[in-house]
């Protein structure tokens, strides 16, 4: 069972849909759809969210994690993606070797010192200082100390498949260069994504070459085909490579299973590997490179890491963090008996999460307290109201005004109830029902530490007060988006009754209540779409004429700066097991 | 069982910090070096320390047996480490953090990976040369190549030691009496 959480909608996953609206929650493509807000970026350019999955990834530099060399582009493809210099893994542990001389002869005089020469005596090997593992036990020794990379590349690079794909490339590349000149024709729309030769060759070679498949201008395709000639392989893999018998010997003879080399183990080499542990070579440090993402859209860069290895800052960093505010969601534990106004409560439909609702029986909402255990294990009981609380932290300089509203958007096929009216009429009822507070609430501004203002007005009461408050509640409807009860405007501060509206505020937070009602058929994961708006104090003075593509919204009247964001969230509360288990 | 009786028996070339807890009958040889905030508990036997052995800080060492627990020539006790084995040979290192049980017993060239905790459910001998690393505590049989090597480097490491050491840290009083 996860936490409570939060998570934020990238447009991305709306890419083949009309709207910017997320799926609905309770849809298996809603895990695609959202994110931790940690992991996105914002594009101001765009004035959008954008995630990992649609950023373009740039490589803006590679470098050795280990002696931290920023190897120069043209350089890596010769070095095969590993560093060239003296840098060593581990082949059992993957710790950093080290380049060790040997021991000298050991001196007839126990006690006195070894003649121990500082600067290594020859042969040297690779030693491992954590599992001790060397060199030696797969057959290598050094003359030098120095230039060990070269020799183990040399090495690799006489390996039978190195060679045959080396040959395999030569067979290719004039195929290669070919197909790249064809490419840039006006026949194929040119992309702004930088193509290397092989994406372009790959992509005619679709276009042009599709087995099976009849096309005009044939002819020409077959004069191609001829070109490329008849490849044949180096080695007849018939009657070669792996020496099957041996290994099957061996293993019949194994008795320790150590002797083997395990399945990590051998991933690290490129080629296929003896499943011998003693056969175990070690490896050059696989480069690591540094990574710039741009917007899809735009092509501004989102975030870009300083060129040096060895910095660890940014140039550009632009965090959907540093533009969202941050919800937290927190699962009150339900008072231990709720007042009978609740009790005759029945379950409000909420269509956004109509999975599995049958036929509707308005059952009475049973409220029973639910025991601290099964809250912290994310535990939620079919019937029974939970309390939960928003806190919003605000990263702007500037206030903001937060609204929010559970997702109307509905698939087709579902209606949706209205506060107040019967809703026993609906097809399918949802399990569960969402009330938010429906006024705005302000957040104050971010503020260095020293600034922050303890006079803050303190909004939290007691529980006894709360229960108090809850007992004389008239149950409003539920968290449909229509929903708006009381309709106070501009609600700073003015939180609506019982634990749903604001409950708190200090510094750029604000914490707001809200509440959930589960029908006796919930069950499986709660969760709902909830649409964040809130309205700030936009920089420049000119707005950005929105294309519709856009969440964001320019408010130009009163001040004129005024704008409008809106982004989707996803709110999971819990799970509500199999009735069985939790009663 | 009779209360322990403090008998410490401390080589005049060893280096003990004033601030090592010590209890029972504790004998350290000479060139040992014992940093400060480490514990040796001879609780039930006493405890011998041999020749050249570096004891870092937060080391603790414990006795639980009424045998003696003997503990060879120049084995290395990174910081932290905690040991309980009745018997270790010579030219051991225990890593940082590594817990070896009572169980255990060691012989001489092997090598316990930090953060290692070797507890064997039977009465254990460790082979020479084994060496235990990784978190779920793998073994493999070193060939012992380096090891003169790394011999020389432990008592250029010692000899460092018991010269900075003085310098910055009380000494015990009572070495070389008793
Ligand atoms: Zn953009
Ligand atoms: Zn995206
Ligand atoms: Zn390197
Ligand atoms: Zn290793
Ligand atoms: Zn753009």
């Amino acid at each position: 069972m996860t936490l409570p959480s939060v998570l934020y909608h990238c447009t991305c996953s709306n890419a083949y849909s009309a709207t910017n609206a997320p799926p609905p929650a309770h849809l298996p493509s809603s895990s695609y759809a959202f994110h931790p807000l940690s992991t996105l970026f914002f594009c101001e350019e765009c004035d959008l969210v954008r995630c990992n999955r649609c950023v373009a990834v740039e490589v803006s530099g590679y470098y050795c994690p280990n002696c931290l060399f920023e190897v120069p582009s043209a350089s890596v493809r010769a070095e095969k993606n590993r560093c060239a210099r003296n840098c060593f893994q581990c082949p059992h542990c993957s710790n950093t070797l080290s380049v060790v001389g040997s021991d000298p002869p050991p001196n007839p005089n126990p006690r006195a010192p070894p003649n121990v020469n500082s600067s290594g005596d020859s042969p040297f090997f690779l030693f491992c200082n954590y599992c001790r593992w060397d060199s030696v036990e797969a057959g290598m020794t050094f003359e030098k100390p120095t230039g060990l990379a070269h020799q183990l590349q040399k090495n690799e690079d006489l390996a039978p498949e190195t060679l045959e794909f080396d040959r395999l490339k030569d067979h290719f590349e004039p195929l290669l260069r070919a197909s790249l000149h064809s490419s840039s024709s006006p026949a194929h729309p040119v992309t702004s994504t930088p193509m290397n030769a092989i994406t372009a060759a790959a992509n005619s070679a679709l276009n042009r070459d599709i087995p099976g498949l009849r096309r005009k201008g044939r002819g020409e395709k077959h004069n191609l085909k001829d070109e490329w000639g008849v490849y044949r392989a180096r080695i007849d893999s018939a009657n070669s490579g792996v020496d099957a018998e041996g290994e099957v010997d061996f293993l019949r003879d194994c008795e320790d299973v150590n002797e083997i080399a395990g399945l990590e183990q051998r991933w690290g080499s490129s080629w296929a590997h003896s499943i011998k542990a003693n056969d175990l070579e070690p490896l050059r440090v696989p480069l690591h490179s540094k990574q710039s993402k741009r917007c899809p859209e735009c092509r501004h860069i989102l975030i870009k890491p300083e060129q040096k290895s060895q910095s660890v800052r940014y140039k550009i960093k632009l965090m959907a963090a540093n533009y969202l505010p941050l919800i937290e969601i927190m699962l009150a534990q339900p008072p231990a008996q709720m007042p009978t106004a609740l009790q005759q409560r029945t379950a409000k439909g909420r269509p956004g999460a109509a999975q599995g609702a049958g036929a509707g029986a308005s059952g009475n909402v049973t409220t029973v307290g639910a025991g601290a255990d099964e809250l912290g294990a994310g535990l939620l009981v079919s019937g029974r109201t939970y309390q939960f609380q928003l806190a919003f932290t605000n990263p702007l300089y500037d206030p903001i005004q937060v609204r929010l509203s559970v997702q109307r958007a509905q698939p087709t096929g579902f209606t949706l109830p209205t506060a107040g009216t019967g809703t026993s009429t609906k097809p399918a009822r949802a399990p569960f029902a969402i009330s938010l507070p429906t006024t705005p609430f302000p957040i104050s501004a971010y503020a260095e530490a020293w600034e922050y203002d303890d006079d803050d007005e303190e909004m939290f009461m007691d529980d006894e007060e709360l229960e108090d408050i809850i007992a004389g509640r008239e149950v409003g409807a539920a968290g449909g988006m229509g929903a708006l009860r009381g309709g106070r405007p501009g609600g700073a501060g003015g939180s609506e009754k019982g634990n749903v509206g604001v409950l708190e505020r200090k510094a750029n937070v604000t914490k707001v209540g809200g509440e959930v009602v589960l029908g006796k058929d919930a069950l499986g994961e709660i969760k709902f779409n909830m649409l964040v708006s809130y309205t700030y104090r936009s920089d420049d003075p000119q707005s950005n004429a929105d294309d519709g593509s856009s969440a964001a919204n320019t408010n130009k009247t009163g001040t004129g700066e005024m704008k409008t964001f809106s982004f989707y969230s996803v709110v999971y509360l819990g799970t509500v097991g199999p009735r069985g288990a939790t009663r | 069982m009779a209360p322990i009786k403090d008998k410490f028996t401390i080589h005049s070339k060893a280096v003990v910090c004033q601030d090592v807890e010590l209890k029972g009958d504790i004998t350290i040889g000479s060139g040992t070096i014992v940093h400060p905030k480490a514990t040796i508990f001879a609780i039930a036997g006493p405890i011998v320390i041999g020749t050249g052995c570096i004891i870092e800080e937060a080391v603790i060492i414990v006795n639980r047996k009424k045998e003696v627990m003997r503990i060879g020539d120049e084995n290395l006790f990174e910081i932290g480490s905690r040991v309980e084995c009745p018997s270790i040979g010579d030219f051991n290192t225990i890593g940082t953090r590594a817990r070896v049980h009572h169980t255990l017993r060691m012989t001489s060239y092997c090598v316990i990976g930090a953060g290692c905790l070797v507890v064997p459910a039977e009465e254990e001998s460790l082979e020479e040369y084994t060496v235990i690393y990784g978190p779920s505590a793998e073994r493999r049989i070193w060939s012992g190549r380096g090891k003169i090597q790394e011999l020389d480097l432990r008592r250029k490491h010692a000899e460092y030691l018991r010269d900075m050491l003085p310098k910055f840290n009380r000494l015990r009083e009572d070495k070389g009496l008793k």
